[in-house]
This record gives C-alpha cells, structure tokens and sequence, in this order.
C-alpha cells in the first residue's frame, strides 16, 4: 500500500456549524453509503456517523466515530470530532491522531469561541487544515466576513480558493480559482458535478480573487514566483504544489466554500483534501522512549521497522470492546502479537478491521498511516501497543484534574449493575471523567470537567446501559492548602495493657507550588529508626486526602522531618503513622490554611446591546471581567469567575439576552476563596458534621 | 523586594513620586514608528498604575483581548524577575481587578461608544477607570473632535489618559519639533514622549511636558529586550 494515498482527516468545528451533514456527504458521494439521512431527520434514521442514540436525539455529535472511503484513488479516514466544548478531551485525542483537518465554519456564524478552542487545540498539535464554509444557501451568508473572520481571529493567513456563485437563496455553486471554472452540482443528490465557463457577470471578481491567490501562494514557490515574474500562464499544478506546501506547514488556509445540506461543493472539497492535506509520511510523529528518561523519538512511518500505535478511541460493540487505534510505524497484523507499553501486558491481536461508522470491513494488517480498529484488547484510551521489544510510548495526553463531582445512586438492583458496567467503559474511554465510593457516605462519585460533561453521562448511563440513577447536587471540588511554615513534634503514646506504642515525630510543613506533596527525611542519628520512616511518610501522605479544616483535600504541602524518638518495644509502623497523622494535625493548625476553588474561563458572545447586562451577571457570580471584544455586531466577553457561582448560567443568560448569547466554560486555575465565602462553607461543613 | 519597592521603579524614572504623572482630564503621548515599543511602555506605565492599587481601563483598536493580556503578564513577569519578587503570583492576582481590557475595530471605536461602554461598567459599579489606555487610535485628520469628545469624558468621569501615536519615517520633520500626526492636536497633550532607537537601545526622548517630568527624565534608556528601563 502507497501511504502517499492516505488521508487521515478530521472534521472539526463548532457545534451546529454542519459537520456532521457534511461528513455524511463526504459518505454518500465516496458511495459509502447509498442514502443520505439528515441530522435530527424525520425519517428517525439520523446521519451515519452519529452512531450514539443520545447523539441523534440532541443533533449533536459526542464520541468520534472513525471511518474509512475512497475518493479519486485516495483513501481517507475521517474521525467525526465532537463539537462541544465539554467534550474537549475527546477533540484533543482525535486531533493527535489526524494528519489533516477540515475547518468547517458557518457562513453566518462565522469564527464563534468554540471554533477558536478547537483552532488553538489544532495549533498545539501543529495539524495542517483547509477551511470550508458551510452554509452558503442560508440567510445573511457572507463567506468574505468568515475569511477575514478566520485571519482576524485565528490568525490564520487564510486565502480563499473559490468564490461563491450567487449566495443565500440564489446560491448556484463555486468558481475554482486554481482552474478557473465554474462547478455545479446537479442531481437529485448534487452527485452529477457539471463543469462549466465562469459567468460574464463573475469574471472581473474571479480574475481579482486569484491573483490574491496567486500572491499567497508565491511564498511557497520559487517557481511560481518566477512564472509570476516573467508574466506566463500559470499551471495549475504549480499553483496547488505551492498551496500544498504553505497549508503543510500552516502558513495558509486555503478556504472553500459550499452548502453540504444543499448538496454543493463538497466534490471540490475531497478534491482538496487529497491534494492540499498531508499524507502520514508527510508529517513528524513523536515517541517517547522509555528506557531513555522519555527522551522524544520520531517515528520512521515505515512498515519495516517494530510497530508503535495508539488507541484513542474505544468502543462498545456488540461483540465486545472495539479499539480503534492508529498505526505510527510498523504495522499491526493479524495474530501478531503486541505490547500495552502503559501495562507491559502481552496481547494478542484477533480481528483486525476497518470502520465504516456502525459497519466494518475485516482486513489482514494495518501498516503505519493506517486508522483500524482492533476487537476484544482490553485497554484504556490513550494506551500505546507497541512490538515486543520496543520500549516506545505515545507521549501521555494533557489531561487535567477534575473540578465538579455529583453523586449517583442507582434506583434499583439492575440498575446498579448496569451502572457499574457503565462506568467502568467511560472512566476507559475518558481519562478526564472519573470514579470513586465515597468511604464514609457509600455513595458513588462522578468526576467531570463541567456540568454538561457529567450530565450527559448521566444520560448516556440510562440509555445505553438502561441504568436508572438519582443524581445529588453537583459539588464543587475545592482544596486545601496551608500559607506558611509551621514546626511540629508530637509524640504518640499508647499504654493501655500489652504492648504500648509509642513514637515521636518533629520537624516542619511549608508550602510548595510545584507538587502536590514532597517527604523530606532529615533525620540524622538514627532518632527515628529507618524501617518506620515510609510509615511516617504513609501516615502524612493519608492526611491529604482530607484536610483537617474543612474535608477537602490537601495539596501543595512539603513535610520535613528531622527529630523524633523511638522505643525499643513499644514503636510500631502504626505507632508512626499514628504519630505522623497526629504532627499533621498539630501543625496544619498553625499553617494558616486557606481553601481554593476552582475558577473557570467563561466567554460569552453576545449582540452589542446585551454586553451591559451579560456584564452584570458575571459580576454578580463573583466573576472578574478580563476583557470585551467589540466586533460589529456582536461582542466577546471575557471573564474569570469560580464554578461554584456557575450553576444554572446558561439558563440565566439565555434569558437575559433573549437567547441570542451563547457561553463556553473552561477550567482555569485554582485560586483562594474570599473570607466570607470560606466562612460560609466552613458553617456548611460544620452542618453537615452534626447531621451524621 | 517589596510591593513598595516595585512601585517606586517607575518607567519614567520618577523616584519616590508616588502620583501619577499626570492628573485627571490630562492627556499624554507615547510616539515612535511601529515596532519600537508605544504598547510595551504603556502597559508598563498600566503596571505601575495597577500596583498603586488604581484601576486601568485598557483600549486597544488593534489586538484581541488575549494578546493584550499577554503583553501585560510579559512585563509583570519580567518586572518580577528582574527584581527578584518573590510572591509573584499572589501580587499579580491582586492586580487583575484593576484591570479592564476593550477592543474595538478601528472602524467600530467612537467616543459615544465608549461612553455608553463605560456606562455599562460603572452603572453597575463593575469598573470605574482612573486611568485610561487608549492603543491605536489613528491620529489623521478627524481625530481633533474625537480627542476632544474624549477630553471632555476624562473631565467628568475624571481619568487620565495615554495614547499611542504611531509616527512614519517619512514625516519625521528635524528632530526637535513635535512629528507630524500629534502637530495638530498638541495642545490638547500634556505630555509627550518620543521613543528612539538608538543602536541595540531605546532612548526615551521627552517632547514636551511639565518641568519636574522633563528633568527627572534625561537619562531614560529601555533595554529593548525586555522594554523595562534600564
């Protein structure tokens, strides 16, 4: 197989802006598929690639589904990414494994926050992309606003590689400016693309767009410079090498254009996937090796060398869990084994086959470059498999701590099986979603990155798993920390009959920033015999996870110890950890403990004449204005304010604004809750003591 | 090093003066060609304002909000660096809510905007500047009745404000006189300061200004680095 033929794509953008509608196109025109369904359709089929029910109920994509089609001799991988900001995780783990993406935006719409979050994401893993603009058909399109949206914005030097035919109502098709033709798209299903003279009315516009073009371009090519130079024609294969080059190394965006729903444009856009995005050879992937203090590696991309792939997505299938994985070197073969470099578990590889969203395709090998999937491996996402032997791993995504918990209590005994088959699929598929038994409350505890997040858990646990579960009240996940040093010596003492215990600790907590929690062993002389220090260590570590103060968890503590006694018959590892758990307490006292809370970046786009209300409200919720971003129309406010006031925005904001606002959360950092905030949860807590 | 200390390593030099250096209503001017570094200087003088606890509203015709943000955390992190303060962090917490940060589009920025921008905040007792930043305002024509309008708000919300004015090679009279875009709106300006590069540094060259400005300024280099003083 020819890797210079495969496309491993991603369809990224902002909820609602179509991408689905578009990817189930790309189906239909690739004969992938043989009908086309529509989003939210009447006939209860839904799209293709939204193969979660919950999905086709909301209109909106959650898990990303891989699938495979051929165009023009190409093969393309297309990983449907999710749309929502929750749901970022998901995104990041995609985007690793493309080499390419498509922007879709709105004409209408244009460049909205969740667009810039996904752009940023695509920026930190350097992938290479092509912008479509969708919607062309609807009212008030306007794809030049998006282009200057896309460079003012973005910050992308974005060049637009088509102009529309007509626009909103009397959108007709596209004029390529590389060929300089005019393409319409007949059929019942737009599938019969008529290629045809630019109109008269069009050509000035034309003639004007692609020498813009050409103008970008010419960075990307000594050649066509030249040609520009000496006033020749232009071929047009010079002109898409230059614009391949520049998208490679995203110093350009080339821009199309069309209406999926309507059946436009989207021939031209494989057209330019094929020619404008990276092949896997084209692109640097990196390893880390183990063995080396995970010093980075690049990978060859060639099927000779020892195999390395990823697992970024799992999957609940009917014949059990499907991984879907992506080949970085090597390749993966049928009845080879491999590695799980995270758990050092051999494997061995069954079926190996190639997905086409809810059907698959059985298939010897994958080779490097290649997306597959893999059937009965027991993993979790964002595991490496790797060759016996290689000691290489996919570097560990960013994934960040939790900053929302919500109880859950099954409603009957079924349920709390189903609820725990659930949750041990999600806690796999997703590192940033988690789980735990509350030691003293019994109950269940979801972990999550926002509201939504946890909430459509919640919903997926009754649909997919017919898992009934009541939900508290979310909580927010605060912390604990101490602000200065503060010396300790305790001594435990036991004499109550048979053998006493006795052990004494002193020396001195301090705050850090860098870690969470750091043991210091001072000890000199041997006051504290070296077999009981790991107790100590264990005794201090233990007060941790629940603060003295006020029960949330402790971080950012270093504990040195340097002075301690011991007793020949009566010291006990549990006599230090008593000890340890005892200095702990005596010293938090006096290190001026303070709580934190999490705090959330908050954008909210609003038309000009609400940003006076949006303002207030944010202020009202504790929230710090960080900025407003006059644009036209409409405005980007910026803020900080901490989750706990967060609850119920959208619900507040929506009518304050007469739903015309919209908002993204994102975790931010953790800071110091004000006094009076602290004193109110510290009677809460003191409450909730007396209540048990 | 202390809060006290950094506030007194004022970018104009200013020892132990802990007043602005110009009062309510005033105007003042930061000119040089593009690139020298009018934004860096402003928000160092922002900085200064913002550790004497005074709130700054930041207006930018040009840059979105994060690369503003960005230029602010750059200076603060280099002040703390260079000073070796130690509670960086913590300080720069407090800071924040003395700052407020507006973009317009050139196109979309007037002087009845602002206002009714600046309703907005203080209405609602959100934000109430003491200083005001204005970076990119073009300095053509028409800006005498905006600068004016502008004077007028300064007075009875009574702020201060700094502009950046962006001067070309070409117009660059003899090197005493006030260059060419502030010529014609001058009297409206307090102060006016010219940043030169002169080799790898920048010279801070005062245009016009009160006496004890002027003469506490003369030796004023930027390392062009860090744009901090030297």
């Amino acid at each position: 197989m020819d890797d210079r033929k495969v496309r491993n794509i991603g369809v990224s953008a902002h909820i609602d802006s179509g991408k689905t509608t578009l990817t189930e196109r790309i189906l239909f025109y690739t004969k992938r598929i043989h009908a086309i369904h529509d989003v939210k359709g009447k006939d209860g089929v839904g799209a293709t690639m939204d193969s979660m029910e919950l999905e086709k109920e909301r209109g909106i994509t959650i898990a990303s589904a891989a699938t495979f089609c051929e165009w023009g001799g190409h093969e393309i991988n297309i990983i449907d990414t999710p749309g929502h900001v929750d749901f970022t995780v998901e995104v990041e783990r995609s985007l690793r494994v493309l080499d390419g993406a498509v922007l879709v935006l709105c004409s209408v719409g244009g460049v909205q926050s969740q667009s810039i979050t996904v752009d940023q994401q695509m920026k930190r893993y350097k992938v290479p992309c092509v912008a479509f603009i969708n919607k062309c058909d609807r009212s008030g399109a306007d794809p030049y606003r998006v282009i200057d949206q896309l460079r003012a914005k973005l910050g992308h030097n974005a060049v637009a590689i088509q102009i529309p035919i007509g626009l909103e109502n009397n959108f007709q098709g596209i004029i390529d400016l590389v060929s300089m033709k005019a393409v319409y798209f007949d059929g019942e299903n737009g599938e019969n693309v008529r290629i045809e003279e630019i109109p008269g009315a069009l050509t000035q516009e034309a003639i004007a767009k692609r020498e813009e073009l050409i103008d970008a371009a010419s960075m990307f090519s000594d050649e066509l410079t030249e040609a520009i130079l000496e006033e020749r024609e232009i071929p047009e294969e010079l002109l898409t090498n230059a614009l391949r080059s520049g998208t490679l190394t995203r110093k350009i965006t080339p821009v199309l254009m069309g209406s999926a729903y309507k059946n436009k444009g989207v021939q031209p856009l494989l057209d330019a996937v094929t020619q404008l995005l990276p092949c896997p050879s084209d692109m640097k992937n990196e390893a880390l090796d183990t063995d080396n203090n995970e010093k980075p590696v690049i990978l060859s991309s060639s099927a000779e060398d020892p195999a390395v792939a990823l697992a970024f997505k799992l999957e609940d299938g009917a014949y059990g869990q499907l991984t879907y994985i992506r080949v970085y070197q090597g390749s993966i073969a049928k009845g080879s084994t491999i590695v799980n470099a995270r758990t050092g578990k051999k494997v061995k590889v069954g079926r190996v086959v190639r997905m086409h969203a809810d059907q698959m395709e059985d298939m010897e090998a994958i080779p490097a470059g290649y997306i597959g999937a893999l059937f009965g491996i027991d993993c979790a996402s964002g595991d490496t498999f790797t060759s016996p032997g290689t000691t290489l791993t996919m570097s560990s995504m960013f994934v960040a701590d939790p900053v929302i918990s919500l109880s859950i209590t099954p409603k009957d005994n079924k349920s709390q099986i189903n609820m725990s088959k659930a949750l041990n699929r999600f806690t796999k598929e997703d590192p940033t979603f988690k789980t735990y038994v509350d030691g003293e409350t019994k109950e269940t505890i979801i972990e999550g990155m926002g509201e939504l997040h946890l909430e459509i858990y919640v919903e997926r646990m009754r649909r997919e798993y017919d898992a009934e579960v009541e939900t508290g009240n979310p909580r927010v996940a605060y912390r604990e920390t101490i602000t200065r040093k503060a010396e300790f010596n305790y001594t435990h003492k036991k004499q109550t009959g048979g053998s006493g215990q006795y052990g004494r600790i002193a020396g001195y907590m301090e705050p850090i920033t860098e870690e969470e929690f750091e043991f210091v062993n001072k000890i000199t002389g041997g006051a504290i015999p070296t077999q009981f220090i790991p107790a100590c260590e264990k005794g201090f570590y233990a007060c941790m996870a629940k603060g003295p103060r006020m029960e949330f968890p402790v971080t950012g503590v270093r504990v040195l110890i340097n002075d301690g006694a011991a007793h020949s018959v009566d010291s006990s590892e549990m006599a230090f950890q008593a000890a340890a758990r005892g200095a702990f307490r005596e010293a938090y006292a006096k290190a001026k403990a303070v709580i934190h809370e999490p705090v959330m970046k908050v954008v909210v786009e609003t038309p000009t004449e609400f940003q006076g209300p949006v303002m207030g409200l944010l202020n009202q919720r504790r929230g710090m204005i960080v900025g407003a971003q006059d644009d036209g129309p409409m405005c980007v406010i910026e803020a900080q304010a901490p989750l706990a006031e967060m609850f119920g925005f959208s619900t507040v904001l929506r009518s304050a604004t007469q739903g015309q606002a919209q908002f993204t959360m994102e975790f931010a950092l953790y800071k110091l809750v004000p006094q009076s905030i602290a004193e109110e949860l510290a009677e809460k807590a003191a409450k909730a003591k007396k209540g048990i | 090093m202390l809060k006290k200390d950094l506030i007194t390593r004022h970018p104009l030099g200013l020892q132990g003066d802990e007043t602005d250096v110009i009062s309510s209503g005033e105007f003042g001017a930061v000119l040089s060609r593009a690139g020298v570094g009018k934004t860096a200087f402003l928000v160092q003088l922002a900085l200064n304002a913002m550790l004497r606890d005074k709130n700054v509203l930041h207006i930018s015709l040009s840059d979105p909000v994060d690369k503003i943000t960005l230029w602010y955390k750059e200076l603060f992190n280099h002040l703390a660096q260079r000073y070796a303060f130690e509670q960086a962090g913590q300080l720069w917490e407090s800071l924040l809510p003395h700052r407020f940060i507006m973009t317009f589009r050139v196109a979309g920025f007037s002087v009845p905007r602002l206002k009714e921008r600046l309703a907005d905040l203080t209405g609602q007792d959100i934000f109430h500047p003491d200083m005001v930043i204005i970076d990119g305002l073009k300095f053509n024509e028409s800006a005498r009745e905006c600068l004016a309008d502008l004077k007028k708000l300064a007075e009875e919300q009574s702020f201060h404000a700094w502009f950046s004015v962006h001067t070309h090679r070409h117009e660059e009279t003899s090197s005493d006189s006030i260059p060419l875009p502030l010529l014609d709106v001058e009297d409206l300006f307090d102060i006016a300061l010219q940043l030169q590069p002169v080799g790898t540094d920048i010279h801070v060259k005062p245009l016009k200004g009160p006496s004890k400005v002027i003469s506490g300024l003369s030796p004023l280099v930027l390392d062009a680095a860090s744009m901090l003083i030297k």
